[in-house]
């Protein structure tokens, strides 16, 4: 079999088309992922330089009233992880920086990542379209003529006399095949774990285990798109045929069914437009809704006197409007809560039905994957901004706390820079690895699930080949 | 004398155990019983020639040699071995030179050689070696290193047989492996079929052409219709009875 690992590498080599479709291939990838790390790298620096000048300002903010303190705000960047490079996910649309400020959450996602497809962000070719989309084209014109060629040109018949099997001589095809991108693709790899390893473009969530994880699912991918090429090529009646089946194939996994995913997933789950979101919001602000009651303020000062037995209010232990400032940022969580967790809720809902999708299209379940392990999915999003709202509502805690505490209702109260320094800065940790993939059980299985499936299919299609 | 139809196939030729072995087998495509109940023994040394018109079933004949189709019923056997049972021991005893040898047309017909001996077990065998193979052939010296896609289909063929001759098979199945050659190039041809025959290669071939039957073959099996309709030895008779009889099966 190595006789036919060697001739099918050496052909493909030789083959002037296809060396220049991989060598085309092949360099795209390589500045895909350097643009991409020199990108994510400067996104981290300007990210780390404006975190360290809004900590500066909010130090520096001299004396104050609390809660205009509050109302200066700052703002919160999310870490770019150190795989971002290869997969920008979804942080195109959603931003990656948000700012926290009193009585409001604001908009951090303004668009879901599978809206866009390939064809809309070809502009800015990423490492992961390259390998999504063009390592998969490549793979089928490598392989759609291993076994109708030969069929077709008639050295089926005398390779079968001589003895090999036909598995083996698909499985030496495949290898040699194999071998070939291998020339592409794992100098691609290393050159994206030596950019890991080196200049690590964001902070530490297991890089290196994400790294080989991605590598991993990727793999997968190549190795189910070569199986299925050759299960088709070992059916079809000529090459012709099993290049049209196969660019078919490849057109209904990364053109149609991601688009068909957007519309489905948007059907079945709507979401709100950014304005209609930010309408209700207001309205459920200005009024409350059934169970989330408007802080009442005369209610809230009657309760305080008679809390602390004093007739007026400059007669409080507290400062009457820290606390109703306090009351009513937790009325405003409430409504929070309430829109975005709905909203956030139906984007999760709606990635499910693309993954649910990828049984016709693993390109589906590879993308999930691949901004999962990225860290820039909308998972991800959401575990940030989750992180980020509660700094918030932790910010306000302290800025109305003190502005209670330490003055008395009525006092024209100043704040010093004591209070803007014992205030943390946000320490935000990204979730694990085993929380990423915990996520993606679906995807998971479904990629899985087409691998097996590839290589079942190529098994039998090539026991059952015609001779021709 | 026996006559031919009440021997068992496998006493017919020269009385030594046949590397080619058909009983009763048959092909049926659809409706088309592309063969119908061949019983063939062919001994070593034997150069048994398949006569008949196109569709008559000698191409099924030897893709059941080859396993290339399943029986509908009957058995074909190579050295003793069930051909539907035992794939690859069984070509592994056995070369195949189609109509139209086939090639790959980017390397040059050493580097095919190489190839195609290397699949049939034979990997050990030197450049050198192999060359000598290909001059054996008949193949000129300086066209060795040439890329196939310059080679006439003489030049082809003559490669094909030197596949057989470098794979040491103990039985060769040709398919009209002469059909468009020049006269001069098919006496080549037959040439080197006699000298396999004469290391004790059983071989079976088919043809249309009488003539190199009659020269080549130790026996002649006439077909038609998928059945082997008589069966004779090139000793008994000259080029005419051979047209003669053939004639007379195929207008009966
Ligand atoms: N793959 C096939 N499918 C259907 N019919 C076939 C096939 N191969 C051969 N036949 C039929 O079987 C008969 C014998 O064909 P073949 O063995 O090729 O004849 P020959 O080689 O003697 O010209 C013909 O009628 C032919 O049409
Ligand atoms: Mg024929």
């Amino acid at each position: 079999m190595k006789h036919i690992v060697r001739k099918e590498f050496t052909d493909v080599l030789r083959d002037g088309r296809f060396r220049w479709c991989s060598v085309l291939v092949g360099a795209l990838l390589l500045v895909s992922l350097g643009h991409g790390w020199v990108q994510a790298r400067s996104a981290q620096q300007e990210h780390a330089a404006a975190q360290a000048t809004a900590r500066d300002h909010w130090e520096s903010q001299g004396e104050k009233n609390p809660h205009s303190a509050a109302h200066y705000g700052i703002y919160a960047f999310k870490p770019r992880l150190a795989l971002s490079f290869v997969d920008e996910g979804v942080d195109p649309y959603t931003g990656t920086s948000v700012w926290l400020e009193a009585h409001r959450q604001n908009d951090f996602l303004l668009r879901p990542a599978q809206d866009a497809t390939a064809a809309q962000r070809i502009g800015a070719l990423t490492a992961a379209q390259v390998l999504q989309h063009l390592v998969p084209l490549l793979i089928i014109l490598l392989t759609f003529g291993a076994l109708a060629g030969e069929r077709e040109r008639g050295t089926l018949r005398q390779l079968l006399a001589t003895g090999i099997g036909r598995r083996e001589l698909a499985l030496g095809k495949a290898l040699g095949i194999a071998g070939a991108l291998a020339l592409l693709l794992v100098p691609a790899a290393l050159v994206g774990a030596a950019a890991l390893v080196v200049g690590s473009p964001g902070p530490a969530a297991s890089p290196l285990a994400r790294g080989v994880v991605l590598a991993g699912v990727y793999l997968a991918y190549f190795t189910a798109f070569l199986a299925l090429s050759l299960a088709v090529s070992a059916w079809a009646r000529s090459a012709r045929t099993a290049l049209v089946i196969l660019l078919g194939v490849w057109v209904v996994n990364g053109l149609v069914a991601p688009r068909v995913a957007v519309d489905l997933s948007k059907w079945l789950h709507p979401t709100p437009s950014a304005l209609e979101f930010a309408r209700n919001v207001e309205r459920e602000m200005a009024a409350g809704v059934e169970g989330i009651p408007r802080p009442d303020r005369p209610a809230l000062t009657e309760q305080l006197l008679a809390e602390h037995g004093v007739e007026r209010v400059e007669d409080l232990p507290v400062n009457e409007v820290g606390v109703y400032l306090q009351e009513s940022e937790e009325f405003g969580n409430r409504i929070f809560d309430r829109n975005y967790g709905a909203l956030w809720d139906t984007f999760e809902r709606q990635g499910v039905v693309h993954e649910a999708l990828a049984v016709v299209a693993p390109l589906l379940a590879v993308r999930t994957l691949s901004m999962g392990l990225a860290g820039t999915d909308v998972e991800q999003h959401r575990h940030f901004a989750t992180a980020a709202e509660a700094y918030r509502r932790d910010l306000m805690r302290r800025m109305n706390g003190d502005l209670a505490e330490n003055s008395r209702t009525g006092d024209t109260y100043l704040a010093g820079p004591e209070l803007w320094e014992e205030t943390p800065p946000l320490e935000y940790a990204a979730p694990t690895l085993g929380w990423v993939l915990g996520n993606r059980i679906l995807s998971i299985l479904v990629l899985g699930t087409w691998l097996v499936g590839a290589v079942l299919a190529a098994a039998a299609r090539v026991r059952q080949a015609e001779v021709g | 004398m026996n006559t031919p139809e009440s021997r068992h196939p496998a006493e017919l030729g020269n009385g030594r155990a046949p590397l080619l072995e058909a009983r009763g087998l048959s092909k049926n495509y659809g409706a088309t019983r592309a063969l119908d109940s061949l019983d063939l023994a062919i001994a070593p040394g034997e150069v048994y020639c398949l006569l008949g018109p196109n569709g008559a079933g000698k191409t099924t004949t030897i893709n059941l040699f080859l396993g290339f189709v399943a029986p509908t019923s009957g058995q074909a056997f190579i050295a003793g071995l069930d051909v539907s049972a035992h794939d690859r021991e069984t070509k592994q005893r056995i070369a195949y030179i189609p109509e139209q040898v086939m090639l790959y047309r980017n390397l040059s017909g050493l580097e095919n050689l190489e190839y195609f001996a290397a699949l049939g077990g034979k990997g050990a065998l030197t450049p050198g070696r192999l060359t000598d193979i290909l001059v054996e052939a008949g193949l000129e010296r300086s066209a060795v290193d040439q890329r196939v896609s310059e080679y006439s289909k003489g030049m082809r063929q003559k490669v094909g047989i030197a596949i057989a001759i470098a794979k040491e098979a103990d039985a060769l199945l040709l398919d009209e492996p002469t059909s468009g050659l020049d006269p001069q190039a098919s006496n080549e041809f037959s040439e080197l079929i006699e000298r396999l025959k004469n290391r004790g290669v059983a071989v079976l071939m088919a043809t249309h052409d009488l003539f190199r039957a009659k020269e080549t073959g130790t026996r002649v099996g006439i077909m038609r219709y998928g059945r082997l309709v008589t069966e004779l030895g090139t000793e008994e008779i000259g080029h005419a009875d051979l047209e003669r009889i053939y004639l007379k099966h195929m207008h009966d």
